[in-house]
């Protein structure tokens, strides 16, 4: 809402400057946003009267004017500009005057003679071209015959005016006008409230109630629908004072019947239409609900095809607005229109929003009906507008007053406690403070013994409990002056879920792994279930669908972390990233059954993905590119970190992984997430240029391990001894195989096993490989000897040999 | 035998003097020295001495074996000093050439906001607690005071699964569970943080971000609790000097409301592009529990009042680290996440 202040000064004295007041007003809950100084910049620029005007001798398109701006003195200037006549009053630019473009004006000469200053254009005075009228905005602006010589013209044109644009909350309907404003002024500065006068003459012959009718059949979309009938109607320009303050507000002026309703809006609150009273079938406005596609024309000469939410004024025959938000063309005031129907209405602010956003079509009525309106201050509008007009000498107005108000508005009353109030805000304001502040508001207050009863005035229907009224105590008296204070509060543990312990401990570990965390969209696209290879059947496609997405890229709640990571990977390869480590703790999204009827699963999950280079690019370390091992290193770690026991790697994984370099890991009889390389043909439908490693795990499943307390083993007394043996075995034979026949015949002195090497090559049979392992061997106690190492090693050679058709290799 | 001794002795320390590597210095020592050396070939002849000579020329021979020896050693400490030396002045690395680098990630820096925040709340006994992502309309409005027709509750502005259910607007209806599980009696101090979502994409919307909410509920909270325990958090947060200010505002599920600022962060108050030259930064929404909030909830105003209070974890993360563009957080561009520590 944007508001003048020479405009408020009407209503309530301001001795403030513009940012002391505008701290003020924000400091108790109305908003100043922006402060525009209105023309700042234009310095010196005075009225003159076009005394001579004449062609250059010299040149077709220019003109030689005398300009008298007061001085005595006519000054010689020149102009390109076509519309300028003798006698007009015009914007001079003297020498030495400043215009907004920060342009210095000096004296000139064009085709060989001298000009003593500019005339000036509209939007070289810095107006804004949407605010003015047609002729107002091509050549020179020409000012209105009455306008004095030698004034400045900031003066003439209310650029010597401020202007606040607040930034009113959706619960202060109320301060959407200028009264309501000035209010909040009064109640912060101290000043009284004036209100303009509503005085009408009604000089007209007749009686309003039997020349009109108007009846509300929606009483559930309309509480009160009033006319005023206006007589003789003198289709004319609004005095200036009235286009300015219009501009300072960002409406552009038309002609004084729209320009008073407009003008009554911003001053009261309450939107306004004007029909042409003799276009009006039966001169009847009848309020209802639209019928479905029925059709109208509204003012912007738009056919809308309107639906039974939205309201309609209709006449005896059909529609001719649409309630509050826009009147039809049909009934539209023109320069022929004699009489008019004035209304001011309360419609249903849901019902309004519903109907401008359907339409596209928000005005500023509609905006305020959507805040809410003063029913009561209906009859207030209907006067106000035929006292300006009255006073304008653009109409008479016939007595009365056509209302429909079906159930008079009850505004709320509250009992409040003071103590209460100030037990509820942490201050220490007497009774009487209170009193004061609520009544600046104009709230009606009683004492009630110890208590206050307290009435709220009709334009605040936001005011309905003691809280509310504690709410006005509070933003006057100011929320700088409460002191703080810190709750005194029993001691309690306070801290997070387990689960969420687990989470942090996993991003603390892929991060210490050298995996660098991203954020992605808990919604994707459903064609990445295809991307990454999912079998119709799969549950991970019964995804819950958002009914209303705002791009089809975040239509589905996404069921795998997968895609978003492989996104991730193309979108940093792409940009020359030699190496791609990157992790996601997050959430995915199962529903039991769709579409959904109860709450769905929400389960957390890590996704991990590993492409490129394992180092950056250094002197002094390998270019070698991640493989299968850098994934597996990653997700024993973690596993080992988390301190689960007994988990398995087993053959079998997701489709999006490679079938033959992929696993499973089970834990407690479950597949609790899978790794390995991407599936070729995944990695082609994400574009990557190499191959890639994804791990995707359930968090849910770790808690438990979690919570475990590593408990002390006893340091060795004595030296361990460690022996190496190597293999030949047939390749397909896995080294978990080989493990468990060691461990099965090493005996107890074993402590631990080691592969370090396997071969594949020239030095063995072809289908065979070798491997290296390093047994370690350790007592409690005593110190092992060789030969006791001999006979196990024998023992564990002899095995293998007998098991694998393995030979020893020296 | 002594001129035999003396000899030896001047020829040692001559042949000594000229010795220059440790190497040649212990074959000197052997060959004087040792089994086979000089001056065991000298006491060869001791057979031949007198019962009374021998003693004294044992001696001298004894005498000159320990001169030699400390010379010996003497020499080869300077030696091997020297060797050190050379060693030292011929060893060099270029200490410009970068060092073998441990594998290190990033976290984003959402996380890391995410952590302060609850670590600052954590420290003030807060629990930490999460709802579900997918909400249904009673908990994210109905519970809120956030009435049928509530502008809010339009279908523009949040994404809808059905009727009934919808991705949370807000970290808010965490408020409601939270007392809802409390059955209305005990003392709550709780924050929530999570994802939220809002059908608004553009430069500075994003149809998902983070949230922090805050409840504190027990007898006798009050507005002056509330600004205390905001202004704890803020300076914990950007520093002692920043300034905080409360304004009233308004939001359905607290009355009264305040918007809290704190001075700029980036120009220290002073006006800049940033704060749009007001000084002051928007930076979380409080009030106290709306009476209908804590009675839907089980709670009786009557006996105890709260606060409440929400933050976005972007806006704190962009003005922390100085991020210019919202877009940079969901993007995931490593060249992003590694500038944070």
């Amino acid at each position: 809402m944007l508001a003048s202040l020479n405009w408020l000064k009407e209503y309530v004295e301001i001795t403030d400057t513009p940012d002391v007041l505008a701290d003020k007003l924000t400091r108790a809950g109305t908003p100043v946003e922006v402060i525009t100084y209105l023309g700042e910049g234009l310095n010196g620029v005075v009225t003159g009267k076009v005394a001579e005007i004449e062609h250059h001798p010299d040149a077709d398109k220019l003109w030689v004017c005398s300009i008298d701006v007061g001085t005595g003195e006519l000054l010689q200037i020149l102009t390109g500009a076509q519309n300028v006549t003798k006698g007009v009053i015009v914007p001079v630019a003297v020498v030495g005057s400043q215009l907004p473009s920060g342009m210095k004006l000096k004296k000139a000469k064009m085709r060989g003679m001298d000009s003593y200053g500019m005339l000036c254009s509209a939007s070289e005075l810095g107006l804004d071209a949407k605010l003015l009228l047609p002729e107002q905005r091509e050549g020179i602006l020409l000012l209105a015959e009455d306008t004095p010589i030698g004034v400045d013209i900031k003066e003439v044109l209310g650029l010597d005016d401020v202007v606040y644009d607040f930034d009113l909350t959706a619960n202060r309907g109320d301060c959407f006008n200028m009264i309501g404003l000035a209010r909040e002024v009064a109640a912060v500065t101290g000043a009284n409230l004036k209100m303009p006068s509503m005085e009408v003459k009604e000089t007209a012959a007749g009686d309003a109630n039997e020349m009109a009718k108007v009846e509300i059949k929606a009483t559930d979309l309309c509480s009160r629908f009033a006319i005023r009938v206006l007589k003789n109607i003198k289709i004319k320009e609004s005095p200036s004072w009235m286009q300015r303050r219009l501009r300072a507000c960002g409406v552009r002026p038309i002609s004084n019947v729209v320009d008073v309703t407009n003008y009554v809006m911003l001053e009261l609150g309450q939107p306004m239409h004007a029909y042409d009273y003799d276009k009006v079938a039966e001169h009847k406005l009848i309020v209802r609900r639209a019928e479905n596609e029925e059709k109208l024309v509204t003012l912007d000469e738009q056919q809308r095809t309107l639906n039974d939410s939205m309201i309609v004024i209709g006449d005896a025959m059909h529609a001719v607005g649409l309630g509050g938000v826009m009147g039809g063309l049909e009934t539209e005031v023109t320069g022929t229109t004699v009489n008019v129907m004035l209304e001011a209405a309360t419609f249903d602010g849901v019902s309004i929003r519903r109907t401008s956003r359907a339409l596209g079509l928000r005005s500023e009525a509609s905006s305020r009906f959507e805040r809410g309106v003063d029913t009561v201050l209906t009859w207030n509008a209907l006067n106000r507008a035929a006292n300006l007009l009255e006073s304008m000498e653009a109409c008479e107005t016939v007595p009365g007053i056509v209302d429909a108000y079906p159930v008079p508005y009850v505004p709320a009353i509250v009992k409040v406690s003071p103590e209460a109030i100030n037990s509820r805000i942490g201050i220490a304001i007497t009774k009487e403070e209170m009193v004061a502040t609520l009544e600046k508001l104009q709230f009606g207050v009683q004492e009630e013994g110890a208590e206050l009863v307290v009435t709220a005035p009709t334009w605040r229907p936001d005011v309905t409990c003691d809280a509310d009224i504690s709410e006005e105590i509070c933003r006057i008296h100011g929320l700088d002056n409460i002191e703080s204070h810190l709750p005194c509060l029993d001691v309690t543990k306070g801290g997070q879920h387990i689960i969420y312990d687990v989470q942090d401990s996993i991003k603390d570990y892929m991060v210490a792994v050298g995996m660098n965390e991203v954020i992605n969209y808990s919604f994707i696209h459903p064609s990445a279930f295809d991307k990454i290879g999912l079998a119709a059947d799969d549950a991970r496609r019964k995804a819950i669908d958002i009914m209303n997405p705002i791009t089809d890229d975040f239509k589905v709640m996404r069921t795998t972390l997968v895609p978003g990571m492989l996104a991730n990977v193309a979108y940093n390869v792409a940009r020359q990233n030699t190496k791609v480590a990157t992790f996601e703790v997050g959430r995915i999204y199962f529903a039991d059954k769709l579409p959904l009827s109860g709450f769905p699963t929400e389960k957390p999950m890590l996704c991990m993905a590993l492409c490129g280079k394992r180092n950056e690019l250094n002197w002094n370390e390998g270019r070698e590119d991640v493989d299968f091992y850098d994934a597996k290193g990653i997700v024993e770690g973690l596993l080992n970190n988390l301190q689960l026991q007994d988990w398995k790697f087993t053959v079998g994984s997701a489709p999006y992984l490679h079938p033959g370099k992929s696993c499973s890991i089970e834990y407690n009889g479950m597949s609790i997430g899978y790794f390995g390389e991407v599936h070729p043909a995944v990695q082609n439908a994400y574009g990557l240029p190499q191959a890639a490693y994804l791990f995707e795990l359930e968090i849910e499943p770790l808690v438990a391990a979690a919570t475990h307390v590593p408990q002390y083993m006893h340091l060795p007394k004595f030296p361990g001894t460690s022996r190496d043996i190597a293999v030949v075995v047939p390749t397909e034979i896995a080294m978990s195989e080989l493990v468990e026949v060691i461990n099965a015949n090493a005996g107890e002195l074993l402590q631990a096993v080691k592969v370090f090497d396997v071969y594949t090559g020239k030095q063995v049979a072809e289908g065979c490989k070798s491997m290296a392992f390093n047994l370690t061997f350790q007592a409690n106690d005593r110190t092992l000897t060789d030969d006791e190492i001999d006979i196990v090693i024998k023992k564990v050679v002899d095995a293998v040999g007998e098991t694998f058709k393995a030979k020893l290799r020296d | 035998m002594r001129e035999k001794l003396q000899a030896l002795k001047e020829q040692a320390l001559q042949d000594l003097e000229t010795v220059t590597s440790l190497e040649a210095l212990k074959n000197l020592k052997v060959q004087y020295l040792g089994k086979k050396g000089s001056l065991t070939e000298i006491l060869r002849g001791m057979g031949a001495l007198s019962a009374e000579e021998r003693p004294k020329i044992g001696q001298i021979v004894n005498e000159l074996r320990a001169e030699l020896e400390g010379k010996i050693e003497e020499h080869t400490k300077v030696l091997e000093e020297k060797a050190l030396a050379d060693k030292l002045a011929n060893e060099k690395v270029d200490i410009t050439l970068p060092g073998r680098a441990p594998k290190i990630g990033h976290l984003h820096p959402i996380t890391l906001t995410m952590r302060e925040i609850k670590k600052i709340f954590m420290r003030m006994g807060f629990d930490v607690n999460e709802g579900p992502e997918i909400e249904n309309d009673y908990y994210n409005f109905e519970a809120l005071n956030l009435p049928k027709d509530h502008p809010a509750r339009d279908m523009q502005d949040s994404f809808y699964i059905t009727e009934e259910y919808l991705l949370r607007t807000h970290t808010s209806p965490v408020q409601a569970r939270t007392m809802q599980n409390k059955g209305g009696n005990e003392p709550v101090r709780m924050i929530a943080p999570g994802r939220v979502y809002r059908r608004d994409y553009d430069a500075t919307h994003s149809p998902m971000f983070h949230q922090v909410e805050g409840l504190v509920i027990d007898k006798g909270i009050s507005m002056a609790d509330l600004k205390g325990t905001l202004e704890l958090f803020l300076k914990e947060m950007f520093g002692s000097n920043v300034k905080v200010r409360l304004r009233p505002s308004f939001f359905p599920f607290t009355e009264p409301s305040a918007e809290v600022d704190i001075s700029c962060v980036i120009c220290g108050g002073k006006g800049c592009r940033v704060c749009k030259n007001s000084g002051w930064l928007e930076i979380l929404g409080s009030g106290m529990v709306h009476p209908n909030v804590l009675t839907m909830s089980g709670y009786d105003p009557q006996q105890v009042s709260g606060f409440a209070f929400g933050m976005g974890v972007e806006r704190i993360a962009m003005l922390k680290y100085g991020i210019d563009d919202l877009r940079l957080f969901f993007e995931n561009d490593l060249r992003f996440i590694r500038q944070f520590k």
